[in-house]
């Protein structure tokens, strides 16, 4: 009963105009940002978040979550008529469903797409409504040892799940923390790395860092390539799936939905790796295992369902524990420290009308992405249809005016550059920026939370191991950032044994 | 040379400048870390993996691309285009102002890709100008900068 009335007073919140106003254009600019390849809802949430300043926290937090799922019902649009993913997390949408509209089905994969979006997401919210309440609960149990060890085992497991190489992924974490700790140090205020430039002393900003390392970064490569998507010319029909799409789908669906929730909740997880784990398990169980990969439905149900579910999965630790699990929540964590409130498990108890009033939002911004997707794909695909030539120009000058507008200073629009050019190198020599940025946000809390266990031990190391949950985070995370070493250790012998 | 053999050497040099810097301000030890102790701590790792990415990359019997490779046949020139005008932006924003320059720089990114005629890139820059100057000065307040024309 608690949870309803917690739920009546969310809705109650989330339903006043301007909060349903700035619902609306959050889902609405993440749909746009997730059907236009070249910018992510990352690169979104970056260049909004100083327009947010002026709003109140709920309201800031409601749009800028209502980008990040809505980016996730977008992206199914471009894999699904372009064979170009509008996002990470609609990759493995192409596979399925470019082949279902190649074969005349658009109607269908995009139907399928936005229904198994919507009961997923309500699926999701209902996981994150029974798990918020005992989770924080927990998490009050939590001091500063415990706090550093799950944060080392959030960093190790998003390098360790990474998709590129693991050693250059615990390298950028590296990059990350090292970076974090530009500008006055929190505790004794001593300047760390700031080489007698004033700007650096409060450190590097995170919006600038973001949309350069994931907004001008990308545009740079895209201009570089000078790739053309060309939009498959076929009507889009019956976007509404027949009895037999449900039959086939509902289960992938169901399946889906569980398996996004919870990797969603997982540090390092996320709705890219729901995604591409959904597509594995459909494929596997399936009866007909050899119609994957030339339009089974499933292959389409199962992922867009996983990777919505995954999205509000990802706000439990973020708003319990004050853990964002992946880069996005990571970026939306520094916004809300920007509005003055701390996700953790305070954080329903000072502010329980942000947790419920986003809450109820995110199920308020799913109906109207189910409504705002069906009738409006016809203008989606108007939209893929503006000259890469007019759009990145656009979105280079949204980064800029975006960065600027944080202190008014130029120096963040050098800064937001200067990642552009690394992030466009770290794509040449096949680097990840994620990592990067999640050990970036995380990094200062890192630190603190170090610094406290070893001033309250009195310098005792041995407090993050007589406490289990901090022993057990520490163990597991050690352990992760030891095996790619092991691995390479074995690699090497075996190779020299072989050349013997 | 092979990439992960320079990147590997660029992170090892980054990591002993680091950890240089980091002693300068004082580490301090594992019982009493100091402000230097978690970029000195980073800096090991990232010299560490650096390390051993060199070492694979040199083991590797598979072949790497070249840093030559790495730009050919690509419109790198365009990159170069967009990064100078845009840190000439940057540089020039608070003395010129936002909407000379943001024209200015607008008229330049639309022919990057395609030449389309004048004209059309005139308009639409002009377009772009007023547009951006409506929604984020008046509406949302961002102060940006007069520069030579007071708005």
């Amino acid at each position: 009963m608690d949870i309803l009335h917690s739920l009546f007073y969310g809705f109650s919140i989330c339903i006043q105009p301007d909060n349903l106003l700035f619902c609306f254009v959050g889902v609405l600019v993440g749909t746009l940002v997730g059907v236009l390849p070249g910018i992510g809802p990352i690169g979104a949430i970056s260049i909004l978040l100083p327009a947010t300043f002026r709003m109140s926290p709920i309201s800031a937090i409601i749009m800028l979550a209502g980008i990040y799922y809505g980016a996730m019902y977008g992206g199914s649009t471009t894999s699904i008529l372009v064979n170009i993913p509008g996002e990470a997390a609609s990759v493995v949408t192409c596979l399925d469903g470019y082949e279902m509209a190649k074969k005349g089905k658009a109607g269908s994969a995009l139907g399928m797409a936005a229904f198994g979006s919507f009961i997923a997401g309500t699926l999701g919210l209902i996981g994150l409504v029974f798990f918020a309440a005992p989770l924080a609960a927990f998490g009050l149990k939590f001091g500063p040892p415990e706090y550093f060890g799950v944060i080392l085992l959030g960093l190790s497991l998003v390098t360790y799940l990474s998709h590129g190489s693991v050693i250059k992924a615990i390298m950028m974490a590296a990059v990350g923390l090292i970076l974090s700790c530009i500008g006055l140090d929190h505790i004794q205020a001593s300047p760390r790395m700031t080489f007698n430039v004033m700007q650096l002393w409060d450190g590097i900003d995170m919006v600038p860092l973001a949309m350069g390392l994931f907004g001008v970064s990308e545009i740079l490569v895209s201009v570089e390539e000078a790739a053309k998507p060309e939009i498959l010319k076929t009507k889009i029909r019956n976007l509404f799936p027949t009895m037999a799409d449900w039959m086939k789908a509902k289960g992938a669906i169901a399946r889906g939905s569980i398996l996004g929730f919870f990797m969603g909740v997982l540090p390092g997880g996320g709705a890219t790796i729901a995604s591409l784990l959904s597509y594995s398990v459909e494929k596997r169980i399936s009866k007909e295992p050899e119609t994957f990969g030339k339009g089974a439905i499933e292959g389409v149900a199962g992922p867009e369902a996983a990777n919505n579910s995954a999205t509000a999965g990802a706000f439990v630790p973020f708003l319990t524990l004050g853990i964002p699990p992946n880069v996005l929540m990571a970026v939306l964590f520094g916004a809300l420290v920007m509005h003055g409130i701390r996700p953790g498990p305070f954080l329903l108890v000072k502010h329980p009308d942000v947790f419920w009033g986003l809450v109820s939002s995110m199920y308020v911004g799913n109906v109207m992405l189910l409504i705002l997707n069906i009738p409006l794909i016809p203008l989606w695909v108007q939209v893929l249809r503006i000259p890469y030539r007019i759009l990145f120009p656009l979105i280079l000058l949204f980064c800029v005016i975006g960065s600027y507008s944080l202190k008014n200073s130029n120096f963040d629009v050098l800064v937001m550059i200067t990642f552009g050019i690394i992030g466009y190198l770290f794509r040449k020599f096949d680097y990840e920026g994620a990592p990067l940025i999640l050990a970036f946000v995380l990094g200062p809390i890192l630190e603190l939370n170090l610094r406290q266990s070893l001033i309250l031990s009195k310098g005792d190391f041995s407090v993050f191991f007589v406490r289990p949950i901090s022993a057990v985070a520490i163990c597991v995370a050690l352990l992760l950032l030891i095996l790619p070493l092991v691995s390479f250790l074995v690699g090497l012998a075996k190779e020299r044994s072989a050349g013997a | 040379m092979k990439l992960d053999v320079l990147s590997g050497i660029f992170w090892l040099v980054m990591a002993i400048l680091v950890c240089m810097e980091s002693a300068r301000v004082d580490v301090g030890s594992f019982k009493s870390p100091g402000p230097g102790f978690l970029p000195f701590v980073a800096a090991l790792i990232l010299g560490g993996f650096g390390i051993v990415l060199v070492i694979n990359a040199v083991l590797k019997k598979t072949r790497q691309d070249s840093t030559t490779n790495l730009w050919k046949g690509l419109g790198w020139h365009k990159v170069i285009i967009i990064l100078a005008s845009l840190i000439a932006y940057a540089i020039l924003l608070p003395s010129v102002g936002y909407l000379v320059l943001t024209f200015a720089l607008m008229l330049l990114l639309f022919g990057i890709i395609e030449r389309p005629r004048f004209w059309v890139r005139l308009v639409t820059a002009l377009i772009t100008v007023l547009a951006t100057y409506l929604v984020f000065y008046m509406w949302l307040n961002v102060q940006l900068p007069k520069g030579l024309i007071d708005f």
